[in-house]
C-alpha cells in the first residue's frame, strides 16, 4: 500500500510577486511502503523542495499530500540532511534521544542498537564537535532511522563527504535499509549513487516537473564494481544526457 | 494487510492560508505600525508615571522648561561650549587610540607592554576622572576635556587593536606569497578590514565620552550642558532637568543615527553584503 | 633558491634551538608586561610630583589609605551594600531585559516596536540614568538598583535578540522535521545558543554596572563605596578616594573572574575551542 501520496503539487516561491518562480509544477507519484525510491535531477531541479514539503518544513502552493502511516496513528518521519545537523551541546547519544517521543528503556535500546549499526557505540557520549564529519553524519543517519519513522527523508546526505567515506557509508546504508526496510525517499544529483541504492528512480527536469520514472529490478546487496549495476548505472546516466539536451534546446523550454 | 487508511497529513496549501489572512491584520502588524504604537505606549508610560508620582515631570512641564531655556537664551552657549569641550576630547581620543590600538595589533611586545595599563584605564570610573581633573584643571574647558578623553579612550583602543589583530591571518600569507608590496597591502588590507572597528570605538567613545564631559561640567563650575543640567536639579526644578535630558539625548540620537550608524554601515559593507 | 631545498637539520638537538627561541621570547614578553606596570606606576608617581601630593596623592600614600581602609573593618558593610545593590539591578534588568530580547529576536514585529526604543535607551549616559533614580526615589537602595537596572537592560535585550537571530535555522528545520514541539526547540535549540550571548552581555554589563552604581551612590546614597568615596572626597582625601576605587576595582574583578567565568565555562564545555578574551 502506498505510504506517500502525491497529486498534482505545485510550489511557486514569492507568490504574488514579480520575482516569483516556479520550482515544482504538476508533480504526481506514490510510494509504496517499504521500498526505496530516489529523487534524481540537476542541481536546481527543486528536489530538496519537494522533500521539505513531503517533510512538512515548507508549505506547497497547491495539490495535496498525504502520508499515511501502517499503525493508524500519526506518521512519524525520519530526516537525514545533507550536513550531519546535530545540536553542539548534546552528546551524541542525547542528540539521538532528543528526537525521540519517549524516554523508555525499549527506546533508549532502540537508539543504541542502530548507533551501534553505524560503529559509533564507543562516541555515544561524545559532543559532535569531538566526531569527524563522517562519524557526525552517521550519527545523523542512525537517529533518523532510530525513530522507527513510517518514511525516511534523506537529502543528498553523502554529498559533502569525500568519496571513499562516502562508500563505505553508503554500504552501511544498504544493511541498514536491508534489516529495517524502512520506505525510503532520497535526494541525490548523482546517478550512480541512485542506481546503487535504489528501487526505483524518479527524474526530475529543470523547471520541476517528472521527466522519468524508472524501476531498478537488481539483486541486493548491490555492489559497484557487478558489472549489471555498472551496465544499468551506464545507460540511466544516457537518458539523462538526453533530457539535459532536450531542456537545452529552446522548444523544450518554451 | 488489513491496515486502516488513515490521511493523517492532509496539509492546508499556502494559497488557501492566504485567503484567510484579511487586510486589517496585515497593516496592524506592520513594522510601521508597531513602531507607532511603541512610541505611543512610551508617551502613555511617561504621562502615567508623571501622574502617580509628583517628583517626576510630566511632558507638558519639560516642554514649557525647555521654551522657558530656550527664550533665555541658555540653550546656544552652553551647548556650544559642551560640543567645543566633548569634540576636542573626543578627537585626541580618537588619534591616541588609533596610534595605541595600531600598535597593540601588530606586535604582540606593544600588546604585552600596554595591555596593562589599558585594562586599568578601563576599570576606573568616569567619576574618580571628573574629580581629580576639576582638582587639578580647575572650572575650565581642559577638565572636562581631560575626563573625556580619559573616559574614552581604552575603549578606542581595544575596538582599534581588535579590528587589527582580526586582520585574517590567511589573507597576511597570501599577500607574503605574493610579494604584495607593504603600501599596498596597508591600503587594500589593513585599512578595510580596520576601518569598521574604528568607527565601531569612535561611537563608542562617543557613548561614554557624553557621561565624562557631562560629568565634569556638573560637578565643575565652567558652564555647559552639565552645568546647567545640575543647576536646575539643585534648584529642585526637575522639569529643567528633563528639558535638558531630551536636549543632548535627542542631540546623541540623532548624530548617532545620521552620522555614525551611516559612517559604521559603508566601512562594514563588505561584511554584511553576503548576509 | 636551491639551498633552501636542500638546507639539512642542525646537528645536536633539533628542538633546542627552537625552545630557547620560546623561551627568550616568553621571557621579553613577560618582560614588558611588567615594563607596562612600571610605566604606570613611574607616571602616576610624575604626576604627583606635578600636581603635588595634595591634589594626586602618591601611588604610595593611596596604598597605605587602602591599608587603613581594610584595617578598620568596615569597608565589609559598604562593600557588601554596594554588591548587592549592583546584583539587585542586574536581576532587575535580566528579568526585564531578556524577554524583551526573546520578543525582539523572535518576531518582526516586536523587534520594530522596541528597536528604537532600546538603542536610545542604551546610548544614554550613565549620569542621566543615575540622576533620573535619585528623582524617582530619592536618598534611598532603590535608586542605585534602578540605574544599575536601567544601564545594564538595553544590553542585554540587544544581546539576548542578537543571540535568538543568530540561532542556527538548520537546526530548528531538523527539529520541525522530527516533529518536535515549540517547547522542545526552545528547550533543547534557542536556550543552548543564547547562553552565550547572555554571558557575553552579563560580562560587559557587569563592568559598566558597578561604575553606574557607585555613581549613584556618590549622587546621593546612605552607605556603599560611592557613599564613601563622596565623603572623603568631600574631605579632600584624595588618598581615600583612590583607595575606595581601587579596592572596589580589585574586589569586581575577583567577582567576575570566580563567578562569571568559572559558571560560564561549566556551562559552555560543548565548545570545540576557547574562545579568547576580549583583549
Amino acid at each position: 500500500m502506498a505510504v506517500l501520496t502525491i497529486k498534482n503539487l505545485a510550489k511557486t516561491f514569492n507568490v504574488g510577486t514579480p520575482r516569483a518562480s516556479r520550482v515544482l509544477d504538476d508533480i504526481s507519484f506514490d510510494v509504496r511502503g517499504g521500498t526505496f525510491v530516489s529523487i534524481v535531477g540537476p542541481s536546481g531541479c527543486g528536489k530538496s523542495t519537494l522533500l521539505n514539503i513531503i517533510s512538512g518544513v515548507e508549505e506547497h502552493t497547491s495539490g495535496d499530500i498525504s502520508l499515511t502511516s501502517d499503525s493508524g496513528g500519526p506518521a512519524r518521519m525520519g530526516y537525514v540532511f545533507q550536513d550531519p545537523r546535530l545540536l553542539p551541546w548534546r552528546s551524541v547519544m542525547k542528540n539521538m534521544m532528543y528526537v525521540q517521543n519517549d524516554r523508555s528503556e525499549a527506546t533508549v535500546g532502540r537508539c543504541r542498537k542502530y548507533l551501534e549499526m553505524v560503529g559509533l557505540t564507543k562516541n555515544a557520549d561524545f559532543f559532535p564537535g569531538q566526531l569527524s564529519g563522517g562519524m557526525q553524519q552517521r550519527v545523523g543517519i542512525a537517529r533518523a532511522f532510530a525513530v522507527e519513522p513510517d518514511l525516511l527523508l534523506m537529502d543528498e546526505p553523502f554529498s559533502h563527504l569525500d568519496a571513499i567515506t562516502a562508500r563505505g557509508l553508503r554500504a552501511q546504508l544498504q544493511d541498514i535499509w536491508a534489516q529495517s526496510k524502512k520506505t525510503v525517499v532520497f535526494v541525490t544529483h548523482d546517478v550512480v549513487e541512485a542506481v546503487e541504492l535504489s528501487d526505483r528512480i524518479i527524474v526530475l527536469q529543470p523547471g520541476g516537473r517528472i521527466f522519468e520514472d524508472i524501476t531498478i529490478d537488481l539483486p541486493r546487496p548491490r555492489r559497484q564494481t557487478d558489472p549489471t549495476v555498472a551496465t544499468l548505472q551506464a545507460e540511466v546516466l544516457g537518458r539523462l544526457e538526453t533530457m539535459k539536451a532536450m531542456a537545452r534546446t529552446p522548444e523544450a523550454v518554451a | 494487510m488489513s491496515t486502516t487508511m488513515t490521511p493523517v497529513k492532509a496539509r492546508r496549501s499556502t494559497s488557501e492560508k492566504e485567503k484567510a489572512t484579511p487586510a486589517w491584520q496585515k497593516t496592524l502588524t506592520s513594522d510601521r505600525a508597531a513602531r507607532v504604537a511603541a512610541l505611543l505606549s512610551f508617551f502613555l508610560f511617561w504621562v502615567v508615571i508623571s501622574a502617580l508620582f509628583a517628583r517626576v515631570p510630566g511632558p507638558v512641564e519639560v516642554v514649557q522648561r525647555l521654551v522657558d531655556e530656550f527664550s533665555r537664551g541658555e540653550v546656544f552657549g552652553n551647548f556650544g561650549s559642551t560640543l567645543y569641550r566633548f569634540g576636542v576630547g573626543v578627537a585626541l581620543a580618537t588619534v591616541v587610540g588609533i596610534a595605541v590600538g595600531v600598535i597593540m595589533g601588530l606586535s604582540q611586545l606593544g600588546r604585552a607592554f600596554f595591555e596593562s595599563p589599558v585594562l586599568v584605564a578601563l576599570s576606573i570610573p568616569a567619576i574618580i576622572w571628573s574629580f581629580l581633573t576639576v582638582m587639578w584643571f580647575g572650572f575650565g574647558d581642559l577638565s572636562p576635556i581631560i575626563t573625556t578623553f580619559l573616559t574614552s579612550v581604552p575603549f578606542v583602543i581595544v575596538n582599534v587593536a581588535q579590528g587589527v589583530r582580526g586582520v585574517s591571518r590567511d589573507l597576511r600569507d597570501m599577500s607574503t606569497t605574493y610579494k604584495v608590496p607593504l603600501s599596498r597591502r596597508i591600503k587594500d588590507l589593513v585599512l578595510p578590514a580596520v576601518t569598521g572597528y574604528v568607527a565601531a570605538g569612535i561611537r563608542f567613545a562617543i557613548i561614554i565620552g557624553w557621561n565624562g564631559v557631562l560629568l565634569a561640567e556638573w560637578f565643575g563650575g565652567g558652564g555647559g550642558v552639565g552645568y546647567r543640567a545640575r543647576w536646575w536639579y539643585d534648584a529642585n526644578r526637575f522639569g529643567g532637568f528633563a528639558a535638558w535630558v531630551v536636549l543632548f539625548v535627542g542631540f546623541i540620537v540623532l548624530l548617532d543615527r545620521f552620522v555614525l550608524d551611516r559612517v559604521i554601515q559603508r566601512a562594514f559593507r563588505w561584511r554584511d553584503a553576503s548576509a | 633558491m636551491t639551498d633552501q631545498l636542500v638546507r639539512t637539520a642542525p646537528p645536536t638537538d633539533p628542538e633546542a634551538g627552537a625552545k630557547r627561541t620560546a623561551k627568550r621570547r616568553r621571557l621579553r614578553l613577560t618582560g614588558l608586561v611588567i615594563l607596562g606596570w612600571v610605566a604606570m606606576f613611574a607616571l602616576w608617581e610624575y604626576g604627583s610630583w606635578w600636581f603635588g601630593s595634595r591634589l594626586l596623592p602618591r601611588p604610595l600614600e593611596v596604598f597605605q589609605a587602602g591599608v587603613e581602609i581594610v584595617e578598620s573593618g568596615n569597608f565589609v558593610t559598604d562593600f557588601s551594600a554596594s554588591v548587592l545593590k549592583t546584583f539587585a539591578g542586574f536581576a532587575v534588568a535580566a528579568a526585564v531585559g531578556a524577554p524583551i530580547g526573546y520578543l525582539m529576536g523572535r518576531y518582526n514585529y516586536w523587534r520594530a516596536f522596541f528597536h528604537d526604543g532600546v538603542t536610545i535607551a542604551g546610548t544614554i549616559p550613565a549620569i542621566v540614568y543615575a540622576v533620573m533614580s535619585l528623582i524617582a526615589f530619592g536618598l534611598s537602595n532603590l535608586g542605585p538598583i534602578l540605574a544599575v537596572a536601567l544601564v545594564s537592560a538595553p544590553y542585554i535585550a540587544l544581546n539576548v535578540a542578537e543571540g535568538i537571530r543568530g540561532v542556527d535555522k538548520s537546526l530548528v528545520t531538523m527539529s520541525e522535521a522530527f516533529g518536535r514541539t515549540p517547547q522542545q526547540i526552545r528547550r533543547e535549540v534557542l536556550v543552548p545558543t543564547i547562553v552565550p550571548f547572555v554571558f557575553a552581555a552579563i560580562r560587559m554589563c557587569f563592568a559598566v554596572a558597578w561604575k553606574v552604581e557607585a555613581l549613584t551612590e556618590v549622587f546621593g546614597g546612605r552607605n556603599g563605596v560611592g557613599f564613601q568615596i563622596r565623603t572623603e572626597y568631600q574631605l579632600y582625601d584624595i588618598a581615600a578616594v583612590l583607595a575606595w576605587m581601587f579596592l572596589f576595582i580589585v574586589f569586581m574583578l575577583i567577582i567576575e573572574r570566580l563567578v562569571l567565568a568559572k559558571s560560564e565555562a561549566r556551562l559552555l564545555a560543548w565548545r570545540p575551542q576557547e574562545r579568547s578574551s576580549a583583549l
